[in-house]
């Protein structure tokens, strides 16, 4: 393993504080009634058509959340890569406020926006439809809820792939003589991949852990596979079954990743270019690249002839005409879809000020009295206070730790489909799991109840989304950039800080955020490893709806919206500040 | 040299790492526990105001000890589990509902009680077992919208799953506790045969219903603002979240007859140090006064029927064990429920699948 020192802080990290713990908990589950070595958890999986049903409708779920997520974000990462940096940066406000908002407040937007009696319902009623449609109970509220809730994590991820693409080159192909659309298929959009690809893995991987959203905004037939972990762990405190079912689980999504990693060239994200030759020895990913060209040439004969068409109907200037309406198209569906991620969060802000006691759409009179309560309660400043605390280390630990792991599974990693496989692991276990296991594992050193404790399994969860983000950025850095700076006499830190730095830099933000935001919103770790002693915002928000969600929530959310754009804007400030020097 | 450099990164992130480890290993080693205070977990939020005035600051005042109010997860069970096989007693005192009493009675996770304490003797005797002592009793009760259902209003569970005479939207809990139980007085099921639950007939008279449930609700915040937004007009729920409805806006009214009660109260993680203190504080709770003090802003009801006599009749009617309808509500057999959740569950889960 020589040449693998960046991979072994990460590797040991988790090695202690995730396969260690976790282990010892599932290998309960090869434990029989009689206290012996048995399988019959695992026989017990088949015994009901139960797991294996909602195994599937976890991953169908799962799936359709990555496809619209990739599909709505992929305009919205384009236009803002395409935007001035200072546009960019403001539109990335809306794009991020999914993130501020919590998902407890986004989830109940959902219901006061699309319920029966709910704002988008009062305004077909206005417009004069008498039956309007209902989204909500059903898979479509599922998928506004999860897309909702996980496009920026592929927004971002596609956006700092996007904005490392050198324009010129799609510049060139159009001097060389393809159509734009060509030139947007055939070279811009492949060069995009890796970020879509790791948004993707991202948005699927984080699906398969989701619970409330689809229990709050679908049918009864969505009912997902950590409820079933969650029922056996904490009714049955049967931990053995509940084993079976996570190992099921992480086998499956495993398996999952693998093929996709095939097809869609994870393995080429990280490192296949470096290598070289990577994609004609696997069958599998020979065939995905296969079918890649074929699809790519396919769709880019189609856009062409669609804009040949369109420019035939308008021929004032048949050269430039398609490239400015295919222009007009994206803006407006990226302009959309950044309204749709934007939607809840300027519901929740005038929600705040309402007299009511409830959620509700119009918010009824004008009250400050949510603000009072939220600023005259110690516990929401101190459980605020806590939470920027742990969040903001965790991002920072998640980073050191994440950041190496990266560059070494693109640069040097051999085997780089196993490596990526158990960094991205803790994603794939059910929180309750993990929150479990470390409890005993704290237990023998005495982190239980300590805010330490807190930040080590927030970043257990957080070391993946950094390593997939930095990936898909330095899958497109070109490391002879890093051997010119050497040629020219830079040193290791100099190289980094001046050339790989700014470079990657996006990608450090985005992985950054991810972390940020994944400790900030987590509740079942936080809540166990710290026996309730340490209270953490998620948790404060969700003991004060117990008995009803109260537009106190909503000034909670606000204040954290205002907060987070505040920070957003003072560093766009700095940095043109930065920039006119 | 380029070795050198390599070696100085390598010790670079060494060092941090380990600076991280020994700032860990520092922080870890807690304060000993003092043993003049006593942490007690209940569910948080509105509890922790309640629970407060009415035990933790007059125990407080009372024996100079101090309680350390923690909150504790929706269900704490696995919990205590892990605090009792680890020895690392974060919980000296904690609620848990009398179902999770009989799965961690079976486990023997529960320190028993000192029922000769004073006031312990007054306690309803659904309230009662060797390691746990009900404190407040909620029930699930049939909540209705009083706009929607102005004339003629549902009174029963049959009324329930009478579509024709009561039309409105309707919402089942998504899970089979309660709602079997709800199925079977529904289909004419008395009371006193209500146990064994028959899970054929449950689900039989379920299905009739099926087409009708607008919302298959999981939360019981869910079931509040699905009342005060009129989401739909009917549903069963906990008493103390439509109860939040009623304080708010008062378009909902709680039908009390049939429902089903089930009770949470205190017990003690097995082997905890402080385990004589723990026992006196939750003897403190079982005053009729104490537990009359909650009731002010919780709309659960006393163990302790004494309490009664010091609780207004205007808030009376809102709590599950006032005499005024007590009787009409039936106990939730956790007994039942702690030998056949998971076969339950399983056939809930597949019912709903199917």
């Amino acid at each position: 393993m020589r040449g693998s020192w960046p991979l072994i802080p990460a590797a040991l990290f988790l090695a202690v504080a995730f396969v260690y713990p976790v282990a010892l908990l599932l290998g309960r589950s090869f434990v029989g009634s009689d206290g012996g070595l048995s399988a019959e958890n695992y026989a017990r999986l088949g015994e009901s058509t139960v797991v294996v049903r909602v195994m599937l409708i976890t991953f169908k779920i799962a799936g359709w959340t990555t496809l619209f997520a990739i599909i709505a974000g992929y305009p919205i990462a384009y236009l803002l890569a395409t935007l001035p940096a200072s546009r960019r940066n403001l539109l990335a406000i809306f794009v991020l406020m999914p993130f501020w908002t919590s998902f407890l407040v986004r989830t109940f937007a959902w219901i006061v926006l699309l319920g029966r009696n709910g704002a988008l319902n009062q305004l077909l009623q206005v417009l004069g439809v008498s039956d309007p449609p209902s989204f909500l109970y059903q898979f479509s509220g599922v998928m506004i809820g999860m897309v909702h809730a996980l496009m920026p994590l592929c927004v971002l991820t596609m956006l700092s792939v996007m904005e490392n693409i050198d324009k010129r080159l799609t510049d060139a192909a159009g001097t060389l003589g393809a159509r734009p659309a060509a030139a947007f298929w055939r070279i811009y959009f492949p060069l995009s991949l890796p970020g879509a690809a790791a948004g993707g893995l991202l948005v699927f991987i984080t699906s398969l852990g989701f619970f409330i959203t689809p229990a709050l905004l679908g049918s009864e037939r969505e009912t997902v596979i950590v409820q079933l972990v969650i029922f056996q762990i904490k009714e049955m405190l049967n931990w053995g079954f509940a084993g079976a079912i996570a190992i099921m689980l992480l086998v499956v999504a495993l398996v999952i990743f693998y093929i996709y990693d095939r097809l869609v060239g994870l393995s080429t994200l990280s490192g296949g270019d470096v290598r070289g030759g990577a994609s004609s020895r696997n069958p599998l990913s020979w065939l995905g690249s296969k079918v890649g060209n074929l699809l790519l040439t396919a769709i880019s004969e189609v856009s062409d002839a669609i804009g040949r068409a369109l420019g035939a109907l308008m021929p004032a200037r048949p050269d430039r005409k398609p490239r400015r309406i295919g222009g007009k198209v994206l803006r407006f569906v990226a302009l959309a879809g950044i309204a749709f991620l934007a939607v809840p969060a300027f519901f929740v802000v005038p929600v705040s000020f309402s007299e009511s006691q409830f959620l509700t759409w119009p918010p009824k009179g004008f009250s400050l009295q949510w603000y009072r309560e939220v600023f005259d309660n110690p516990l929401w400043i101190g459980a605020a206070w806590r939470s920027f605390v742990v969040a903001f280390s965790v991002a920072v630990v998640a980073l050191m730790l994440g950041v190496p792991a990266a560059f070494y599974l693109v640069r040097r990693a051999r085997r780089t489909t196993a490596i990526m496989a158990f960094l991205i692991s803790p994603l794939i276990m059910p929180h309750i799991i993990i929150a479990v296991a470390l409890f005993y594992l704290f237990a023998q050193i005495g982190l239980v109840g300590t805010t330490i404790g807190l930040i080590i399994g927030h970043t257990v969860l957080a070391i993946p989304y950094v390593v997939v983000t930095v990936v898909a950025v330095l899958k497109n850095y070109d490391i002879r950039l890093d051997h010119a700076a050497s040629t020219l006499g830079a040193n290791g830190v100099r190289t980094f800080l001046n050339v790989t730095f700014p470079l990657i830099r996006s990608g450090l933000i985005a992985a950054f955020m991810f972390a940020f935001i994944i400790s900030f919103d987590e509740l079942t770790i936080s809540l166990f490893v710290t026996g309730g002693q340490v209270t953490t915002l998620p948790k404060q928000m969700w003991d004060d709806a117990l008995l009803r969600v109260s537009p106190a929530l909503a000034a909670v959310a606000t204040l954290i919206l205002a907060f987070m754009t505040a920070v957003i804007l003072g560093s766009e400030i700095l940095r043109r500040r930065g920039v006119a020097k | 040299m380029p070795f050198n450099r390599k070696i100085s990164r390598r010790s670079i992130l060494l060092g941090s790492a380990a600076s991280v480890a020994v700032s860990a290993v520092g922080l870890s080693i807690r304060p000993a526990r003092a043993a003049d205070s006593l942490t007690v977990a209940d569910p948080g939020g509105p509890f922790k105001d309640a629970y407060g005035a009415a035990f933790y600051k007059p125990y407080e005042e009372k024996t100079g000890l101090q309680i350390v109010n923690v909150a504790r997860e929706h269900q704490p069970t696995s919990q205590v589990q892990a605090i009792v096989d680890t020895g690392n007693y974060s919980w000296d005192v904690v609620t848990i509902t009398q179902g999770d009493e009989v799965l961690l009675h079976d486990r023997d996770l529960l320190e028993p009680l000192d029922w000769d304490l004073e006031h312990m003797g007054d306690i309803m005797k659904e309230a009662r077992a060797p390691d746990w002592m009900g404190v407040d009793v909620y029930a699930t009760i049939l909540a209705i919208r009083s706009d929607h259902f102005k004339d003629k209003k549902p009174s029963s569970w049959a009324d329930f799953w009478d579509v024709e005479n009561f039309p409105g939207r309707r919402a089942l809990r998504k899970s089979p506790i309660d709602t079997l139980e709800i199925a079977l007085l529904a289909d004419g099921v008395t009371p006193d045969e209500l146990y064994p639950l028959d899970l054929d007939r449950a689900f039989k008279k379920l299905t009739e219903i099926r087409p009708d449930i607008d919302v298959w609700w999981t939360g019981g915040a869910q079931t509040s603002q699905m009342l005060q937004s009129g989401e739909v007009d009917m549903l069963p729920t906990w008493n103390g979240r439509a109860q939040t409805v009623i304080d708010a806006d008062g378009t909902v009214e709680i039908v009390w007859n049939q429902g089903l009660y089930s009770i949470e109260g205190w017990a003690i993680p097995k082997g905890s140090p402080a385990s004589d203190e723990a026992k006196k504080f939750i003897a403190f709770c079982a005053d009729p006064k104490r537990q009359a003090e909650y009731t002010k802003t919780l709309a659960y009801g006393p163990t302790n029927p004494k309490a009664y006599d010091y609780i207004p009749p205007e808030r009376a009617k809102f709590l599950p064990t006032a005499p005024a309808h007590f009787d009409k509500l039936i106990l939730a057999s956790q007994e039942w429920w702690g030998e056949n959740k998971e076969e339950a569950e399983q056939r809930f889960n597949e019912w709903l699948l199917s």
